[in-house]
């Protein structure tokens, strides 16, 4: 990293902090009695973020750092909106980050140091679709989706971690740019999708299908699979329309929120009033209503945001979540190895692809669906998991410098 | 191979740039072109919410006694109704159950303080936690008012006073009404009675004006016939246009009338000669001059007030009933009293209005600045003239009943024939006649002559405000 990229590093690190303590501190007054909860809060969460900073500067050096930014500044002002909607699920997130950070340092020096030994694809698949049945089998059910793990007191979302090993599966199969056999690789994906739609996670579901769609395109250089999978996901969309009354439901809230406003379009209608409230510069920290916001602390963290910072900061996480996913696509251009490439390209595309259904989905751009938005939405498993994600493109791309040293060499 | 792929990448890039992009364009097109909409759909509840915050403004009458206010008990809001039965039609309701009517509906902007606000007002509002919305003076004298509505003993009708040179208005009576107070409880009975206490009759009541229509014909004919107060009429006590035979009223005799006599003893059979003679197009435009078919400028809405298309009146009965105030043309007692007052105003018809100040909780006032001018029917020569003639009326014809002790009083009478039953009585009025402080229109539904059923209520009502002003 030259001292010029340093530099810029500092300086975001220094207003990530300065919005951080400003904010917080808002909330500890604000709220009646002086309180200093918020305020120890985030004194842990910007602790966590400098240990994380000097341990990835010992142990990883030149690290790809706006990745760790980036997330954590994110990652943030998600803490932000919890801390002010519930100081409960807000202290457990701080914890929740905590795990993420240190998972982050583990996926990358997994993917620098152990994505050396040859595993089979085949053996990712199995973990996929095993984390996708263990839920069907033993699992509870959470906001209309049957996707939870609960050991005592603890609940893990397996599809999270099943977004990671789908991608290296992916890029398993495809790094050899075809498909060896396509009723094969079709039966696979299409039996990840069908745990997925079997646990109503139907935004899951569309999530796995693009990913796995486009890592075939970017692999295999068919533009008519594209296209085929395109025509594939409309005929599953009209399906779905009068298979599943919950999807019927979704979209009929898309297509006019305001017929029903007090039944089916209530979730919609509620984030749309949210953004509305908020206008170009927000209501101010502490002054919107997300208490009248469905799900506002997961799925519909984004409204929350949007009404009390307004269209100028709800367009400023877009352009960070965009900047995220320019890393990503940075480092796969970085990349010498097919299979390396195809993991970046899988990693961030899933992760795109999420911010993508997730914000279209609460501004009435797309039909919602139920999937949080990482870094902000409350959630241990999407949180870890996020970082986890980042984890592996950092590691690819401590890979891509490392082959470079040894081509220069 | 890897060249494609990273071609690949690349074009992975440009969707990504183009999902994004998506999601900024859509944001911003929300801002632009749905937010305003979504912010004030009844389904936000982020509307009720900030009503719940706000204590509505109170509603005071012209001397500052309360008619309306919220008082706060326990952390509970209720809002308190003081002007009793007299109030009810004008003041309206502010209730969940309800909804809103009239003054509260109307001026709930001002009531909750939310309308015209600057961002900066609103984030301190928001705060602080705490706000009062707009206080409301009104122009009516709730002494007036109640000692109106009383003279109507609960039978139909209304009744409205203005001041003529301003537009204030002084009395807005509505009969039967209802007590804003126990509206909620009585509610039921209220919106099925017959008599529709509901209804402000002032404002929303259209009533054939009969001979009160007469100052109208009257206006047209003093400016297009030039020799009208020269002429002698002679009439049988009938006229009969084409086949259809219109008769005087059963006190009115045959014999020689000049235009005068025939207004003050309000000659049906020589208004109806006057009227052919001035023709429908003259008709028709004097009364639009005076306001009819057009929406009446005021707080509250206000029915329109018609007189029919001249081009789609049939033949000259139409025009005949017409002049007479007969026929398919209605009119608000509100229309009737800006009737009376442009001729007491010398020709000049002001605005009406009720609002006489507006305090904010800082203590700035928006007042009313001043009348306004509405229109012009008539110039000021004509004016005098019919005042002259209106005069006559209330001391040796059909308005003797109004006459006043020490003042004089200028009036016209109407007994409107409908299909309910007897004639609605009319009477519009002003007095002084010298120096117009008030004008009146007073309308008692099926009750018979007007010089007999609303003279009377116009004059106690006139007599009372000129000496206890």
């Amino acid at each position: 990293m030259d001292s010029r990229e340093e530099a810029i590093y500092n300086r975001s690190l220094a207003a990530m902090a300065l919005v951080g303590f400003l904010s917080f501190l808002l909330l500890s007054v604000y709220r009646k009695p002086l309180d200093f909860m918020p305020f120890y809060g985030a004194l842990a969460f910007l602790g966590v973020v400098f240990i994380g900073y000097f341990f990835t500067g010992w142990v990883l050096i030149s690290s790809d750092k706006f990745l760790l930014l980036l997330s954590s500044f994110l990652a943030q002002l998600g803490l932000i909106m919890l801390c002010r909607i519930n100081p409960e699920l807000f202290k457990k997130q701080v914890l929740f980050f905590a795990i993420g950070v240190a998972f982050f340092i583990v996926a990358s020096l997994f993917v620098k140091y152990l994505l050396r030994l040859d595993i089979r694809p085949f053996f990712y698949w199995v973990v996929t679709a095993l984390l996708l049945l263990l839920p069907l089998l033993f699992g509870v059910e959470k906001g209309g989706a049957k996707n939870w793990l609960a050991f005592d007191g603890f609940t893990f979302q397996p599809s999270e971690l099943a977004k990671i090993t789908f991608a290296f599966y992916l890029a398993g199969t495809l790094k050899e740019g075809r498909i060896e056999s396509l009723p094969r690789m079709a039966g696979e994906i299409l039996l990840v999708l069908g745990l997925l739609v079997l646990a109503k996670d139907l935004g899951g579901a569309m999530l796995f299908y693009f990913t796995a769609l486009i890592v075939i395109f970017v692999a295999t250089s068919r533009a008519d699979f594209m296209a085929l999978g395109g025509g594939l996901a409309a005929v599953f969309g009209v399906l779905g329309y009068y298979l599943f009354d919950h999807v019927k439901v979704r979209i009929e809230a898309w297509l006019n929120p305001w017929k029903d406003v007090p039944g089916r379009g209530y979730q919609i209608a509620q984030s749309l009033f949210a953004i509305a409230e908020g206008g170009y510069f927000g209501t101010g920290l502490g002054l919107g209503r997300p208490d009248f916001i469905p799900a506002v602390a997961t799925d519909f963290i984004f409204s929350a945001f949007a009404e009390e910072f307004g269209f100028l900061g709800a367009a400023a996480v877009v352009l960070m979540y965009f900047l995220l996913v320019y890393r990503g696509i940075r480092i796969a251009l970085r990349l010498k190895d097919d299979f390396d490439v195809l993991l970046a390209v899988g990693h961030t595309v899933m992760f795109g692809m999420q911010i993508f259904t997730i914000i279209g989905g609460v501004i009435k751009l797309i039909p919602v669906t139920g999937i949080t938005l990482p870094f902000m939405s409350y959630g241990g498993s999407s949180m870890v998991m996020s970082f986890a994600s980042m984890g592996v493109l950092n590691g690819l791309w401590l890979k891509a410098l490392e082959d470079e040293n040894d081509d220069e060499a | 191979m890897m060249t494609k792929l990273k071609r690949n990448v690349r074009l992975v890039f440009l969707l990504f740039c183009g999902l994004f992009l998506s999601l900024l364009g859509y944001l911003t097109y929300f801002q632009v072109y749905e937010r305003q909409k979504l912010i004030e759909s009844s389904y936000n509840r982020r509307l009720w919410e900030q009503e719940e915050s706000i204590t509505r403004g109170t509603i005071y009458d012209a001397k500052g006694k309360v008619l309306a206010q919220t008082v706060e008990e326990d952390g509970k809001k209720e809002r308190v109704y003081s002007g009793g039965e007299a109030f009810g039609p004008v003041i309206g309701y502010s209730s969940r159950k309800l909804g809103r009517a009239n003054l509260e509906q109307a001026l709930n902007g001002e009531l909750l303080g939310i309308s015209q606000q600057d961002p900066l007002t609103v984030l301190r509002q928001k705060v602080l936690g705490v706000s009062r919305g707009n206080d409301v003076y009104l122009t009516i004298d709730s002494q007036l008012q109640n000692l109106a509505y009383k003279l109507f003993n609960k039978r139909p009708g209304a009744l409205v006073a203005l001041d003529p040179k301003t537009g204030a208005v002084l009395a807005l009576v509505s009969s039967p009404g209802y007590d804003s107070a126990s509206v909620e409880q009585k509610w039921d009975s209220l919106s099925q009675d017959e008599n529709s206490p509901l209804l402000n009759r002032a404002l929303q009541g259209l009533y054939p004006p009969g001979s009160t229509f007469k100052i109208v014909t009257l206006s047209a004919a003093l400016e297009s016939i030039a020799d009208l107060e020269a002429r002698t009429y002679n009439t049988p006590g009938y006229v009969e246009v084409n086949g259809r035979v219109i008769r005087d009223y059963e006190s009115f005799r045959a014999g020689n009338y000049d235009i005068k006599k025939a207004f003050s003893l309000s000659s049906n059979s020589i208004f109806v000669k006057v009227g052919l003679e001035v023709g429908k197009a003259k008709l028709f435009e004097k009364a639009q001059d005076y306001g009819f078919n057009e929406g009446l400028p005021f707080e509250l809405p206000v029915a329109t007030s018609r007189f029919p298309q001249f081009s789609l009146m049939a033949d000259d009965v139409e025009l005949a009933e017409s002049s007479i105030g007969q026929g398919r043309i209605v009119a608000t007692p509100m229309q009737m009293a800006l009737v009376a007052s442009a001729v007491a105003n010398g020709g000049t018809m002001v605005k009406p209005y009720i609002v006489e100040k507006i305090v904010t909780p800082l203590g700035e006032v928006k007042g009313n600045s001043g009348f306004t001018i509405w229109k012009e029917p008539i110039d000021r020569m004509t004016a005098e003239k019919i005042k002259e003639f209106m005069v006559d009326v209330v001391e040796s014809g059909t308005g003797r009943s109004a006459r006043i002790k020490g003042i004089r009083v200028a009036g016209k009478t109407g007994s409107a024939e409908n299909p309910h039953g007897k004639s609605h009585a009319w009477f519009v009025g002003f007095a002084p006649a010298e120096n117009p402080k008030i004008a009146v229109a007073v309308v008692v539904e099926n009750a018979g002559s007007g010089g007999t059923y609303a003279a009377p209520i116009a004059a106690e009502v006139m007599r009372y405000y000129l000496y206890n002003r």
